[in-house]
Order: C-alpha cells, then sequence, then structure tokens
C-alpha cells in the first residue's frame, strides 16, 4: 500500500496506458487478465421500436405486431453494441445486461456491456462478439474450447382465448383441463423458443447457453401473456470440445456452533 | 458556503473529539488495517440545490427552434417532417439536444459535496477516503435535490501527502480495495457524470411513440424503429461515458455503476437521464500475471 501511495503523491504516469472504462469487478478484470484479455471501454446498444395500434386489443392467438418489434429492437441494440465495438477496437463484449421493457406503444431495449480484446491486440475483427454471459462463464467456454458469438432472443405473445358461452357454461361445476389455454401457452412458448433458436442459428452457432426465460400476464393488457427467451449463441472454436476437470474440494471448517439464547429458558 | 467552504463547526468538533468513527463493515475494517490503512474518521459532504428548470430555457435559447442557435457547444440532432404542411397542430420539425444547463447544475452539486468531504478529510489530515457513498435524493416534496457523499477517511502511517493536499477517493474498501491494489492499480479518485438529453419529437416519433405504426410502418413492413428516442437514448449514454473518459487522462475508471432513466412528457417528447459512477485507478506496477484458474467443485 504504502509503494502505491508513494507512486501517486510522485505523479507517477506510465505513458503507455490510455483511458479504459470497465464495469467489471476487480475479481473479473484479474480473471480475463489471466487469460490474456483485457477491458477496453464500456459500450452501449439501445433500440426503441414502435408495436402496431391495437395490437393488445384485437390479437387473436399469437400477436404478431409486439414479437416482430421485441425482435427487431434487440438485434438493432445488439448490432449498435457491436458497431461501438468496433470503434473502439474491441473483439467482442462480455457481460451484456439487457434492459427490456415493454410498453402498450413500444418495445424498448437498452444493452451495456464492457468491450473486452486479447491484451495489446490492435487488429479488432470483422464481426466482434457479444455474450450475456459473465467474465467467469466466458473463461469456463474459452478453457471447454467454446466462444460467444452473440445474442439469441425470441419473444412470443398470445391472446389467452376464451371458451364459448355453452362450454363455458357445461364446464362450469367440473375439474377439466381447459385445452384452448393449454394449447395455446404451449404453442406460444414453443415459438419464443424457435424463434431465439433460429436466431442463434442465423448467427452461425452451435448452441444457446445461458437461457433466460421470462413469461407472465402484461401488465397494461391483463388477457395477454407474454414470453420472452435470450441466450448467449456459442460455436465450438477448437477442434473438439476440451473437457474441464474441476478439482474437488472438501472445506474442512468445523460447523459453527451458536449461542441460543431461548434455550437457557426452556424454551427450545 | 463557498464550494469547498470551511468546516462547519459541529464537523470540526466531531473528527477533533480524538476517537474515529467510520462507515465501515468489521471486514472491510479489518482488511483496511491489514493493508496499513489507519481509520480517522467519517468525512462527509452535502449540497443542496434547487433542481426545476428543466424547460428549454438557456439563455441561449437551445431547443425552441431546430434553426435556433446552437450554443452550450453540447449534443444536438434535428429532425425534418416529410410531408410539407398538413396543419397549424403538425410537428414539422424535432430536435433532440443535450440539456448542458441540466448536466452543470447536477455537476456543481456533486462536486461542491465532494469537495467538501475532501475538505473534512484533508482537516484530519488523511491520505484518503475509502467506502464511499453517493446518494442524491428530493428534499421532502420539494424541487430541492439533495447530494450527499458519505466515505471513511484513511492514514498510510510513512506515506508522503498527497498531490496538492488532495486525499485519493474510491467507492471501493476492505477486501475489493485491497485486490485492487494487489492487481497493481492505485485509487485516484471516484468519478460520477450525468448526461441529460431531452427529446423533441417531430411527427413520425409522435406518431409511432402512440401506437401508430400502422401507417407508415405497414407500408414498410409490419413495425419499425422510433429512430429519433433510440438516437437520444444512446447518445445520453455516449455523452456520460465521454463525460468520464475526459477525466481520466490515461487512467482507468474501474466498476462503473451505470443507471439510466427516462421521463416520458408527451406524446414522444421525454427527458432521458443517464449517470454513471466508477472509481478512477491508476496503474502503479506491472500485472503480476496469475496463474491460470482452476475450476473447483465445492462438496458441502
Amino acid at each position: 500500500m504504502l509503494q502505491a501511495v508513494t507512486s501517486l503523491s510522485q505523479g507517477v504516469h506510465r505513458p503507455d496506458d490510455r483511458a479504459v472504462t470497465s464495469d467489471l469487478t476487480v475479481d473479473e478484470s484479474l480473471l480475463l487478465h489471466a487469460l490474456g484479455w483485457e477491458p477496453v471501454d464500456l459500450v452501449f446498444g439501445v433500440s426503441v421500436t414502435a408495436v402496431q395500434a391495437g395490437a393488445w386489443t384485437w390479437g387473436r392467438g399469437q400477436l404478431q405486431s409486439p414479437s416482430d418489434a421485441h425482435n427487431l429492437a434487440v438485434s438493432t441494440a445488439s448490432s449498435r453494441l457491436r458497431q461501438e465495438c468496433a470503434a473502439v477496437g474491441g473483439h467482442g463484449v462480455v457481460g451484456v445486461r439487457a434492459g427490456v421493457e415493454i410498453h402498450p406503444r413500444h418495445v424498448d431495449v437498452a444493452l451495456v456491456g464492457t468491450a473486452v480484446r486479447p491484451i495489446g491486440s490492435d487488429r479488432p475483427p470483422v464481426q466482434p462478439f457479444v455474450s450475456g454471459l459473465s467474465a467467469r462463464d466466458f473463461a469456463l467456454l474459452a478453457a471447454a474450447g467454446w466462444s460467444p458469438i452473440g445474442l439469441a432472443f425470441g419473444a412470443s405473445f398470445v391472446y389467452a382465448p376464451r371458451r364459448d358461452a355453452a362450454t363455458a357454461l357445461r364446464q362450469s361445476r367440473q375439474n377439466v383441463e381447459l385445452t384452448n389455454p393449454t394449447q395455446a401457452l404451449y404453442a406460444a412458448r414453443e415459438a419464443a423458443m424457435e424463434r431465439m433458436q433460429a436466431s442463434g442459428l442465423a448467427l452461425g452457432a452451435q448452441g444457446v447457453v445461458g437461457v433466460q426465460i421470462a413469461e407472465g400476464p402484461m401488465t397494461f393488457a391483463r388477457h395477454v401473456i407474454g414470453f420472452t427467451a435470450r441466450g448467449t449463441a456459442v460455436r465450438l472454436l477448437a477442434g473438439e470440445h476440451r473437457t474441464i476437470t474441476p478439482d474437488i474440494v472438501l472445506p474442512l471448517n468445523d460447523a459453527v456452533v451458536q449461542f441460543e439464547a431461548e434455550a437457557l429458558r426452556g424454551r427450545r | 458556503m463557498s464550494a469547498a467552504g470551511d468546516v462547519p463547526e459541529a464537523a470540526s468538533r466531531r473528527l477533533e473529539s480524538g476517537s474515529f468513527s467510520s462507515g465501515l463493515s468489521a471486514t472491510d475494517f479489518s482488511a483496511c488495517l491489514q493493508m496499513g490503512l489507519r481509520p480517522v474518521g467519517l468525512v462527509q459532504g452535502f449540497c443542496a440545490m434547487q433542481w426545476g428548470w428543466y424547460a428549454a430555457g438557456s439563455s441561449l435559447g437551445r431547443g425552441l427552434s431546430p434553426f435556433g442557435p446552437s450554443g452550450g457547444g453540447g449534443y444536438q440532432q434535428n429532425w425534418y417532417c416529410p410531408h410539407g404542411f398538413v396543419g397549424g397542430e403538425h410537428r414539422t420539425w424535432g430536435q433532440n439536444f443535450e440539456q448542458t444547463w441540466v448536466e452543470d447544475a447536477w455537476r456543481t452539486g456533486f462536486s461542491a459535496a465532494f469537495d467538501r468531504m475532501l475538505e473534512e478529510a484533508e482537516s484530519v489530515g488523511a491520505h484518503g477516503v475509502i467506502g464511499v457513498t453517493d446518494t442524491s435524493r428530493h428534499l421532502a416534496d420539494t424541487r430541492v435535490i439533495e447530494f450527499h457523499l458519505l466515505g471513511t477517511a484513511v492514514v498510510v502511517d510513512g506515506a508522503p501527502s498527497p498531490p496538492a493536499g488532495t486525499p485519493w477517493s474510491t467507492y471501493l474498501a476492505g477486501p475489493r480495495l485491497a485486490k485492487l491494489v494487489e492487481a497493481g492499480f492505485m485509487p485516484v479518485s471516484v468519478v460520477a457524470t450525468m448526461a441529460s438529453v431531452r427529446v423533441w419529437a417531430y411527427c413520425i416519433t409522435e406518431f409511432l411513440m402512440e401506437g401508430g405504426a400502422y401507417g407508415w410502418a405497414a407500408s414498410m413492413g409490419s413495425t419499425a424503429e422510433i429512430e429519433q428516442v433510440s438516437e437520444a437514448r444512446l447518445a445520453a449514454r455516449v455523452l456520460a461515458r465521454e463525460q468520464a473518459r475526459r477525466q481520466l487522462g490515461s487512467d482507468t475508471l474501474q466498476g462503473i455503476a451505470f443507471s439510466a432513466v427516462e421521463r416520458e412528457i408527451g406524446a414522444g417528447d421525454q427527458v432521458v437521464e443517464c449517470t454513471l459512477r466508477g472509481t478512477r485507478v491508476r496503474r502503479f506496477k506491472d500485472f503480476d500475471p496469475l496463474p491460470p484458474p482452476r475450476p473447483t467443485v465445492r462438496l458441502s
């Protein structure tokens, strides 16, 4: 610490250093450095797309306009993130956090992450990668011979179908499966996953990892249920998958014995 | 009180009392002692700013017209209606512009509170301030925002005085600070920036934000991007980052916490505000290369 404080007091600057901005933690920076990578800059990708008028009110089955708006917003934001990354000389973006908000009239997508590159490299690739995985997961993937490519995503919005009056009356005192909603939800979930998978394939991926699925009724249109799925598309770079053999760690700490005041009064 | 006025009497009394207080947890406190950092006091700075003038009302008249002066040197982008004259209420032009006067007010409030915190630290002979927290919030239901910075002043026994007598500062403390120094970085200062961009919608933005993709977008496909709003939100983020970069020299901004707020004012009209906080750090020695990490599985 004394060395560090003294160097600051002496105003020591290293002329080869350049300004860097990064939202990585100290641990993540160290881990990336151990792999031969360094942060370059904090980069952003944003897109806002319009949803057709009446899309939530008059739909039947799957609603096309909100789904298209979601996909357009994510793909546009993602390509802007790549452009920013390439502009600062990054080879890819790690730890991308996605803010997706679906409003009645528009879909907002904001991506933020840290552009990284191999230490000292000044020749960025034509197509930088985008990864929603943490630096730790990036390190694990690299160790296994895989590389992230981009964000894979899909969305589906379904209008929960109603039974006709006669069926509703007939089933009012029965415990029965409601086949309409079951089928609609099944189809919508599958559609979201399928679109995500298709977007991964379009990037040239062999798989998608770290998939996150969100679902539930839209707050502004309770009769519509939305599904979104997104993950990181990955591709095998090495000749074949490298098996990781983790060391097994068995902590030998004693269990902590805690003092329990209640026990003194005989309540336990 | 000036931006860096005298330390208030109550604060001086507390700081001279002979004992110290700190905002550190027991873990952080132990780690700091281990690193050779001796806490000498809890230091803080405040600044209450009136916060009401958001309108396109700078003295330069920016935002009043796309043909108006572009004073202030901030980001500005104009959008023009493609339809010709339609009617008196038709928005024939739109504009994205950086609200430099809002950013100036934020910077004034933050800097004043920050300088006052450092002044308290200086008064107790501290080398640095660690574990800084900063908040800005509305005071009750008023147009006043209070900036509050708080941290723990520390001394490094045997170290020379900080440059120009101004203590260094960091959002980090405890084990995370220890790891940063071990990695070869020394904190220089906390850095916080804010960018504000106003969207003054033109006809197409207004229409699309109201769910009007049916008209224009239907002819182009099923949906469309609202370019003016996308551009504004991206610009606000980039402006916040560039403001921070200008303060860095050749240093690194570590562990950035980024946040963005969008406030819709009307159909398509909105204000985008982005804040960015981090610790400016300087490399004082080469990285000691870590061995490649080995994955482990915990049996417990």
